[in-house]
């Protein structure tokens, strides 16, 4: 894989090494066919190209089948009109489902939300992550146990954060309403509340990832050299202008590479939504397209419907992968 | 510009239990407009010194002075000073532009058009105006150099603090921007304290220089006083290359007796001397002398061990027989000498050293030939 994309690269940079001009070209008796062939892909693709195949190729083939070949079967499958037990038919392809889609309010709202819980979890986690990471990086006391505290959620599985926020939010007893209660305010009907629900996920994801962001900038805020801070002291700046104007600029490539696990974690936040109810209907109010696509496979046998949106999930989440993936390109880190 | 005054400064760090002194008792006074030099061997205190003024490290006991401000407790923004870091320490996202901007914006009130021409000004004074809108990463070691000293100017501070800013350039870029980083600082006119620990940085560059040592202030004095009268035998050992000949030696009335030699002492350095039993006799390489005859208690028979031709000058390792001690000398670059080769070294009595055998203090220094030349500072 490597081989190839370093082809590629060459191909589209055009800086092919080029040779002293005085290199001995050894005398070899005229190749066979197969040295021939070999010779070829060898120029193509680099020269272990033919050597290296059955180390990559296996896994090449298992991800090119399963993975991208279910991708194009879904796509196939979102072009016909395919429901209930019947077989699918493969000879009248259209985007009826799409239409459909388009104009059907749910797959709308759940649209809007999947948009919403992608923005505002990804801004929360990020705004957290950084806040947890200055604090943990001023040399405090106890640091690698805080550092290891506010890691500790990652390692749960989605399922055991459900839960557990489930007793959390809990209406009557969980601890964010007596907490609230203490202060005067509440209760909340947190998880069935149609206008409050989604950014009660929004929260308990947070709480699941901003130690993961903060991982990520602790790294970019330790390749920052000490001298940066002391410069912008001397420099007559703020703690507070000397982080934004100095350091916080710097963690642009933290930001960059936290930002994409985090947006892709969250076009698969049905996990965590599926656990939360234990079934395919999430609460009022927060259902996204990910919920909504196994419902309508799933649930309602609308295979070819279900298969629409799930393209559509696709197509999101690719259009937040691509740039990444052009962005790392370019700077020649793939 | 102020006068800065450092009143018997100490740091001491906390390792652990332990307490590690850093700087003990360091006074000194930096008139205004004054270059001065901090010199030592790495771990003497130098930086934790500099980086004190600056209010990067706090002060454990003592009193900083800038003018009539004392400012031990001031945060290092309000302390109006600029520092060079060795590091350069430029901010990699931002122009330099912005970055010699960024500490006018946070310390001043300056509207923009007088920040932009201070910095564009500032550029031209340094040779840069080209790279305005470039970036740290774009720009050879030797421009982000000048970029850093052109961020540290356009501030206008009171005082400058310079922390090795030449130590990563190399050695012929090094030279170039010794003279003119102290045409510069001549021209503005800012009390500068700078850190080094390459002596001919501070035997060059400095109006004094001050000599640190395991945190303890050694000497403050001007390049030549330091050279020709140190107060100590570290300052004696430190300053000059090759290094000065020490040679331990016991005091007997009249005269000094060591391993290798014995040296009888005229009349008024004996009376400097007399009292101390062990001493230390220090003499400069180049006021060795080879001479043909052995005439008198000051010539002592070597063999020559190594030669190192330099071009202008030879520096020849000498040894005295049945013994380990060595004496360096440099000698005429054209002077014709041979390894093995058996010489006669003069140690003239007018170019010794005597030194205190148990605490270093100089008992005596050599007498400066011509008192004009000398005395006159290296400006």
């Amino acid at each position: 894989m490597r081989d190839i994309l370093r082809t590629v690269r060459r191909r589209l940079t055009h800086d092919d090494p080029s040779t002293d001009g005085g290199t001995i070209t050894e005398q070899r008796p005229s190749p066979g066919a197969t040295q021939r062939v070999r010779d070829r892909l060898g120029d193509r693709f680099g020269s272990d190209f033919v050597e290296s195949l059955p180390f990559w190729l296996p896994t090449f083939l298992l991800m090119g089948l399963f993975v991208y070949g279910a991708i194009i079967w879904n796509l196939l499958i979102s072009l016909t009109d395919y429901q209930g037990f019947v077989q699918p038919d493969y000879t009248n392809l259209d985007l009826e489902m799409y239409a459909q889609a388009f104009t059907d309010s749910s797959v709308v709202s759940a649209s809007v939300n999947t948009f919403l819980l992608l923005i505002a979890f990804t801004l929360a986690t990020l705004a957290v992550g950084l806040g947890l990471a200055i604090l943990v990086d001023r040399h405090i006391r106890f640091e690698n146990t805080f550092r290891t505290i506010y890691l500790l959620p990652m390692s749960l599985s989605f399922v055991v954060t459900a839960q557990f926020w489930l007793w959390m939010y809990n209406f009557n007893n969980g601890v964010v309403n007596i907490l609230l209660g203490v202060v005067g305010l509440g209760p909340v009907d947190w998880l069935g509340n149609q206008s409050v629900v989604l950014w009660a996920v929004v929260f308990a994801l947070m709480w699941q990832f901003s130690g993961y962001a903060m991982v990520v900038y602790l790294a970019g805020l330790r390749a920052i050299p000490t001298e940066h801070y002391e410069a912008a002291k001397v420099d007559g700046a703020s703690t507070l202008k000397m982080y934004w104007r100095v350091i916080v600029p710097q963690l642009k490539g933290s930001t960059i590479s936290a930002s994409v696990v985090l947006m892709v974690f969250a076009l698969k936040a049905f996990d965590f939504l599926y656990s939360l109810v234990s079934g395919y209907r999430p609460p009022a109010g927060s259902d996204i397209l990910a919920t909504k696509m196994v419902r309508e496979a799933y649930s309602n046998l609308n295979w070819a419907y279900g298969s629409a949106i799930a393209i559509m999930l696709f197509a999101m989440a690719l259009s937040i992968i691509g740039p990444y993936l052009v962005y790392q390109f370019r700077r020649g880190n793939l | 510009m102020a006068e800065l005054e450092l009143d018997a400064l100490t740091k001491v760090f906390q390792d652990g239990d332990d307490e590690v002194v850093a700087v003990d008792d360091v006074s000194v006074e930096i008139d205004d407009g004054e270059f001065l030099v901090v010199v030592g061997p790495s771990g003497c205190g130098k930086s934790t010194t500099l980086r004190m003024v600056a209010g990067l490290e706090s002060v454990t006991s003592g009193r900083i002075r800038l003018g009539d401000r004392i400012i031990n407790e001031e945060r290092p923004q309000n302390r109006d000073i600029a520092m060079v870091f060795q590091s350069y320490a430029l901010y990699p996202h931002m122009t330099v532009r912005e970055n010699m901007s960024f500490g006018l914006e946070e310390s001043t009130e300056m509207p923009d058009d007088e920040v932009r021409e201070r910095v564009e000004d500032t550029a031209g004074l340094m040779g840069i105006e080209g790279l305005l809108d470039r970036r740290p990463t774009e720009l050879s070691g030797g421009q982000q150099q000048r970029v850093a000293l052109g961020r540290a100017i356009v501030r206008d501070p009171e005082v400058f603090l310079m922390d090795e800013p030449l130590s990563n350039l190399d050695a012929k870029l090094r030279s170039q921007m010794r003279t003119e980083l102290q045409r510069l600082q001549e021209d503005l006119g800012v009390t500068t304290m700078y850190v080094t620990h390459d002596q001919t940085e501070a035997m060059t560059m400095g109006d004094r220089i001050a000599i640190l040592d395991g945190g303890r202030l050694q000497q403050v004095a001007t390049p030549l006083e330091c050279y020709h009268e140190p107060a100590n035998q570290f300052v004696a050992g430190f300053v000059g290359e090759p290094s000065m000949n020490f040679f331990e030696m016991r005091y007997e009335e009249g005269r000094l007796v060591g391993d290798a030699f014995e040296y009888p002492l005229p009349a008024e350095i004996d009376e400097a001397v007399a009292g101390a039993t062990d001493v230390v006799l220090g003499i400069r390489p180049e006021a060795v002398e080879l001479v043909g005859e052995r005439d008198g208690g000051h010539d002592f028979p070597v063999v020559v061990d190594v030669v190192e031709p330099m071009g202008n000058e030879n520096t020849v390792y000498l040894e005295f027989e049945d013994t380990a001690e060595t004496l360096v000398a440099t000698t005429d670059g054209m002077l014709r000498i041979t390894e093995d080769e058996r010489v006669t070294a003069r140690i003239p009595e007018d170019a010794i050293h005597v030194f205190d055998g148990t605490t270093g203090e100089a008992l005596h220094n050599r007498t400066v030939v011509d008192e004009e030349v000398a005395s006159v500072p290296t400006e």
